[in-house]
């Protein structure tokens, strides 16, 4: 017996994001065709999103259109899915891994009592049981858990799976009420949103692939080279702590142990030897390239293509030739 | 300004990963554990807090095994740590981060917390879900990837910086919530030789394990090391330009990494 899986939407600027996809493919897949997989959506706004939802090959979508939820307090969201799974029957509720997902998941976890996984790669079902995997220690090794049903909560890690085809018929919308909230949950309120700090372009905890740049390129004024690449490439751009420390770029660009960690599909590192610290915020990228003057540079053991040399010369080329390739 | 500070000893960074012989978990054989990480981000900001707000205490609380778990909390005593709870985990148990934040949170609810700090994710299972979790079960909103955090004594709120996916959200909180700091925005401090050797003898409050809720479990069954990249295929060229187009025409082809 397969009950419905519950997939929550994240939405940013206006339209779900490609995680959230994601987790339609990887609820089609657990659900094996013998239960539906249902779209939930939350905020003020909601509804326009729904509508794209129900495009995307959910069974149906359920809405919840209430402005508590807009200052885009996780806690509210939670006690919505909660309520939403219960009233659907699911077992399974899906999330991308974002900031936000992981924060669901957490919370979903004792108010739903599910089982919880967070960066989640691959998910098979056996018995009662969900085994998951998922990178940890900054990628230097991968777990493989065992949760316990009846019920699960996973965060996906963003970047890992296919999105679905758009469906040819739209399903149907259902608008569902809030549940009143603990008054403790209310205490904070987002006073500003502030663009993200990496500048133009994806984010470095989004975009699919990241160009950084290290202490190799030796100015805050030659970081452009940086950019122009990763501009090229649809990137975003992130740094070694040799540059942020250097105030070369500001410590929200800083790649690793003591900065972000992320999972692109494509990392690029420029003028970055690869100190273990730096290599644990991005080891588990899909393919790593370097670019780095020194045969030697602890880098190119972990990536998957190298090119030695001056990335003074290599990086307009390689500029030049992604937008030749791209047409741009 | 009572302020709780959430500290998960991990595997210090050097460590040589190893799969344990049942192949499950970490080998901890002569493994170092430390406070390190984001949760060294938050004690730092605890501390600083503490400094800002006159008659402010900072209580470090751990869950875990000895001796590593007490050791982590002397290690918080010699940075600035007022307080210590050590909720015991019988030796060998493995931390599942929800019955991590089930043990953390029954130790938080018996002791005054006006903020609850946490690292944004463990350095070692980087789940990042006991935060949130401990949010539900204190019922107290909870934020997590917090870069910058102050206390605004003249509207008696927190005011603070979170760094998400969408850019930087500013928020105000007039009353407790857990946060998970995202990095070493604060250069943590290191502990002078006198306070170490005064931690030694510090007390730190033990906690037994309270019987754990029947509920749902997790459980590593598998721990793995990915095979060894076999190092970078290195590109053999002339001129920039050929290395450019090389490169690209692979990152195509073979690697498929954008059409
Ligand atoms: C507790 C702690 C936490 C840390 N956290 C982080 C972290 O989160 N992130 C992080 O990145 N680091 C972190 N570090 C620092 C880390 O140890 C390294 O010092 C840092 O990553 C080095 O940065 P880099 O590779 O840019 O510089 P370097 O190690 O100086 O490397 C520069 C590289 O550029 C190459 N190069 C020079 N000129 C050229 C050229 N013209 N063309 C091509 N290549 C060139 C050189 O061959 C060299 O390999 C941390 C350190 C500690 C102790
Ligand atoms: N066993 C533990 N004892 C104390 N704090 C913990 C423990 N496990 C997790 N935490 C806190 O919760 C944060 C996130 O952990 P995790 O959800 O495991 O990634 C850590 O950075 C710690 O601040």
């Amino acid at each position: 017996m397969t009950a419905p899986i519950l997939v929550v939407g994240e939405v940013q600027a206006g339209h779900l994001t490609s995680p959230t996809l994601e987790c339609i493919t990887v609820g089609q897949h657990l659900a094996a065709g013998q239960a539906p997989v249902i779209g939930f959506v939350a905020g003020s706004s909601a509804r326009s999103v729904a509508d794209e939802f129900s495009h995307v090959g959910v069974a149906r979508v359920v809405v919840v259109t209430d402005a508590t939820l807009d200052t885009a307090l996780v806690a509210a969201t939670a006690h919505a899915v909660a309520a939403a799974a219960e009233r659907v029957g699911a077992d399974t509720v899906l999330v991308g891994g974002t900031t936000f997902g992981r924060e669901l998941v957490g919370r979903l976890a004792i108010r739903w009592n599910a089982s919880a996984a967070s960066s989640v790669t691959e998910v098979r079902k056996e018995g009662d049981a969900l085994h998951v995997r998922r990178p940890i220690f900054g990628g230097r090794a991968t777990e493989t858990r065992r949760l316990d049903g009846p019920r699960f909560v996973l965060a996906l890690r963003p970047h890992t799976f296919p999105v679905p085809p758009d469906a040819a018929v739209p399903s149907n919308i259902e608008e569902v009420p809030l549940p009143s909230l603990p008054p403790g949950l209310l205490v904070a309120r987002r006073t500003a949103l502030e663009p993200t700090s990496e500048g133009v372009g994806p984010s470095l905890g989004d975009a699919s692939i990241v160009v950084s740049g290290g202490r190799g390129v030796r100015t805050a004024e030659n970081f452009h080279l940086v950019e122009e690449l990763a501009a090229a490439l649809g990137a975003a751009v992130g740094a070694s702590r040799a540059v942020t420390d250097a105030g070369w770029r500001p410590s929200s660009f800083q790649v690793g142990q003591t900065g972000r960690s992320v999972s692109p599909q494509l990392y690029i590192a420029v003028g970055i030897s690869g100190a273990i610290q730096h290599l644990v915020g991005m080891l588990s990228s899909r393919v790593i390239v370097a670019i780095n003057s020194d045969a030697s540079a602890p880098i190119f053991r972990v990536a998957d293509y190298g090119i030695v040399g001056d990335l003074f010369q290599i990086l307009p080329a390689l500029t030049a030739e992604i937008r030749r390739v791209r047409g741009l | 300004m009572e302020i709780v500070v959430c500290l998960k000893p991990v595997p210090e960074a050097e460590t040589r990963l190893r799969a344990a012989t049942d192949g499950r978990a970490l080998d901890s054989e002569g493994v170092k554990f430390v406070l390190a990480g984001y949760d060294e981000s938050a004690l730092e900001q605890a501390l600083l807090l503490k400094e800002s707000i006159a008659g402010s205490r900072v209580h470090a609380v751990s869950y875990g095994p000895g001796p590593r778990t007490e050791e982590v909390l002397r290690a918080a005593i010699a940075l600035g740590a007022d307080l210590a709870t050590w909720v015991e985990a019988p030796p060998g148990t493995a931390l599942d981060p929800i019955a991590a934040a089930r043990a953390l949170a029954a130790a938080i609810t018996s002791v005054p917390h006006d903020l609850i700090l946490c690292g944004k994710q463990a350095g070692d299972d980087e789940a990042g879900l006991v935060p949130p979790a401990l949010g539900e079960l204190l019922s107290l909103p909870e934020f997590s990837s917090v870069v910058d955090l102050r206390w605004d004594a003249g509207t008696s709120r927190f005011r603070f910086l979170r760094s998400t996916e969408e850019g930087g959200e500013r928020w105000e909180s007039s009353g407790p919530c857990v946060m998970g700091l995202q990095q070493a925005w604060n250069d943590p401090r290191t502990a002078k030789l006198p306070n170490i050797l005064r931690s030694r003898k510090a007390t730190i409050a033990r906690r037994p394990l309270e019987p754990v809720p029947a509920g749902p479990r997790s459980e590593s069954e598998r721990f793995e090391l990915p095979a060894p990249r076999t190092g970078a295929r290195m590109i053999e060229y002339k001129t920039p330009a050929e290395a450019a187009q090389q490169l690209v025409r692979l990152l195509r082809e073979e690697a498929k990494v954008f059409p």
